[in-house]
């Protein structure tokens, strides 16, 4: 990923806005200002923003952390986030299934391997852990609806 | 009734052994999540979204003002100790707060930042009982008009005078417009955004976007970069945690001149609290008898840039609870808490629950007290949290923005949705985007809306409304000279610097 690509997908967020800002229907109550305008003009902004941004890019005028004070990342940079957002995913996935703990541990083992924390026991003992303390003071003391702490799919 | 009378009765409120509770639990979580690197008060607060259904607004507002105040505390331990500033407001800290711990003075420099923002912090109260009632009266003169200008000067400062660049800062508020405009449109009942997918309908929930740029998106940095492996060198606490006679007469001034930057520039719309205590900083630098000691440990270089770190805190209150704009990511999700009570904020909050915002301020004298109390004697607790390895400490902060996410609404979703703003928010913390654009601009997107269509519906639609009413067209004009003056001013002085 470059800055130059950033805006590419910025003009890609834009014209997808674009494209929805079209299907939006035209309000049957009499105003001076439907439901359109706004939308039109944030988009308007938004794809002028992503040119700019990209020209500005194009010069070589924006910033990148990999030329700057942090420096370029430690080898396996892509791994490491697909190792967190797989941990992400374990959870959307299991969440409905297996109730709250199980993916949450998974999810926590995620992060924990990104920052390259081995998978194993240890792991799923201290993410385990923590998963079922953030569920008693979520679920049992404060009354949030986590669902069950663990659900066996029939 | 005036102020010092409701303050009263906000006390009598605030005393009361279930609000003195959550005040306690908010300062002891502040400080917490302050001294924790990867959480700061806006995450937590949007973490505890959720519990608006159970907690009374009292209760929850003053254990929201005690996570806030508190993280200003706790952000100096982590600057002397770790020399990693838990949030951008405490960078200054550590320029001579870790130079200070390294030379074995870590105890003066940790009670120098605690007894300093006891100082500010009730300074920037005290501003903020007696001024806000006059910003009140005045704003009681605002239309919508003035209101859609005032927030469009709120969006345009936040945007253009935080972070390096204009570009980026405005490219990152109009992201934050679009996702502010999706779900159904609050007047007309049309579906905006919404690519037919029913979970869209309510819109992007602001705990959402700020859990996901805040929590996922920096911990998504981190593991990118691959260097935040082991804790870092948290240094030993050296010397006695109180003040000789020597660093009182050198602190005291620091602080107050501290609270003096602190409360103004807070108060403003995008002040923050970065500018004041950089400007803090060098005044104390240069006011200074001994300025040679700066870069190796000026123990008026902790005092100032704290005091102004925890005025800067209190000011920023003001246009929330006075004016209902946010000026920071933090003061956006409270005022989403605001609404999540169904409490309309703006210049009526004040009558309409002014038992509520009294309390609310009466809270902050009180939870000053609390966290002086807290922060020295529970040092050593705070050290060992530094201690926390990385892959244990991201685990948790994950995990718990997972569950709070997943608990507010029940839905797998919005963990989806989570995971989407986490690598919004790694792109922008690679490419340096401001994230406080995106969120002010998330929320203030559909109130600014709304406030332009009734004052086009008050002016027969006359879009001249906003540039004819003196107040309005001053606040639009501010606006513009905010979106044209860095750029101008940052050629100029790259001219001077060109031609010197």
């Amino acid at each position: 990923m470059t800055p130059f690509r950033l805006a590419l997908c910025l003009l890609a967020l834009g014209l997808v806005g674009a494209w929805q800002v079209t299907l939006i229907p035209e309000s049957p109550i009499q105003m001076p200002v439907g439901p359109i305008l706004t939308p039109a003009v944030v988009v308007g902004l938004l794809l002028v923003i992503a040119l700019l941004y990209g020209l500005s890019a194009w010069r070589g005028r924006q910033l990148d952390a990999v030329l700057g004070d942090d420096g370029q990342p430690l080898p396996g940079a892509n791994r490491r986030m697909l190792m967190l957002l797989g941990g992400g995913a374990a959870f959307v996935l299991l969440a409905v299934p297996l109730g709250f703990v199980i993916p949450a541990t998974l999810c926590g083992m995620g992060v924990a391997r990104a920052f390259d924390e081995p998978l194993g026991w240890r792991s799923a003992l201290v993410c385990g852990t923590i998963a079922l303390l953030f569920w008693i003071l979520f679920a049992q003391v404060l009354g949030v609806g986590l669902g069950p702490a663990v659900a066996w799919p029939l | 009734m005036n102020a010092f009378d409701s303050l009263m009765g906000g006390f009598a409120n605030a005393l009361q052994p279930m609000t003195l509770m959550y005040g306690f639990i908010g300062c002891f979580v502040g400080t917490l999540v302050g001294v924790l690197p990867g959480i700061g008060p806006a995450l937590t607060i949007a973490l505890l979204l959720p519990l608006t259904y159970h907690v009374p607004a009292t209760g929850m507002f003053v254990m929201f003002a005690g996570i806030y105040y508190g993280a200003a505390y706790g952000g100096s331990t982590t600057s002397i100790l770790l020399n990693t500033p838990g949030e951008s407001a405490s960078v200054v800290t550590a320029l001579e707060g870790n130079k200070m711990a390294r030379r074995g003075r870590a105890g003066p420099a940790l009670a120098t930042a605690a007894i300093g923002s006891f100082v500010a912090g009730t300074i920037g109260t005290l501003a903020l009982t007696f001024f806000a009632p006059l910003v009140v009266e005045a704003a009681l003169a605002f239309g919508p008009a003035e209101y859609f200008s005032l927030m469009i000067l709120s969006l345009v400062a936040v945007s253009a005078v935080l972070g390096n660049s204009v570009l980026r800062g405005i490219a990152s508020l109009t992201a934050g417009l679009l996702f502010g405009l999706v779900g159904l449109d609050l007047q007309t009942g049309q579906p905006r955004f919404t690519f037919g997918q029913t979970e869209l309908l309510d819109g992007i929930e602001v705990t959402i976007a700020a859990v996901g740029l805040f929590a996922v998106g920096e911990a998504l940095y981190l593991a990118w970069q691959g260097k935040e492996t082991k804790a870092g060198e948290v240094m030993k606490v050296t010397g006695s945690l109180w003040l000789s006679a020597q660093d009182w007469s050198r602190s005291w001034k620091a602080w107050l001149r501290g609270a003096l930057f602190g409360f103004p520039i807070g108060a403003m719309p995008a002040g923050g609290a970065e500018l004041p205590t950089l400007l803090s900083y060098y005044t104390e630098k240069k006011l200074s008898k001994h300025p040679e000691e700066f870069g190796q440990g000026a123990i008026e270089g902790v005092a100032g840039p704290e005091a102004a770190n925890n005025a800067a805190a209190a000011g920023v209150l003001m246009p929330l609870l006075t004016l209902g704009i946010p000026t920071s990511a933090t003061a956006a999700i409270m005022l989403s808490a605001f609404q999540g009570y169904g409490i309309q904020t703006g210049p009526t909050l004040f009558s309409q629950q002014g038992s509520l915002v009294w309390t609310l301020i009466a809270s902050l004298y009180i939870g000053n007290v609390i966290l002086l109390v807290l922060n020295l004697p529970l040092v050593g607790l705070w050290v060992k949290l530094l201690k926390i390895p990385p892959p244990w400490l991201y685990a948790g902060i994950i995990i718990i923005s997972t569950a709070g996410v997943y608990g507010a609404g029940n839905s797998v979703f919005n963990v989806g949705l989570l995971y989407v703003f986490g690598l919004i928010g790694f792109a922008m913390r690679r490419f340096d985007f401001p994230a406080a654009p995106l969120i002010v601009g998330l929320i203030l997107a559909p109130m600014a809306e709304q406030s332009m269509r009734q004052a086009l519906t008050i002016s027969m639609g006359e879009w001249s409304t906003f540039v004819t009413r003196p107040l309005s067209a001053s606040l639009m004009a501010i606006s513009v000279i905010l979106l044209i003056a860095p750029p101008l001013v940052r050629r100029w002085q790259q001219k001077r610097v060109a031609t010197a």
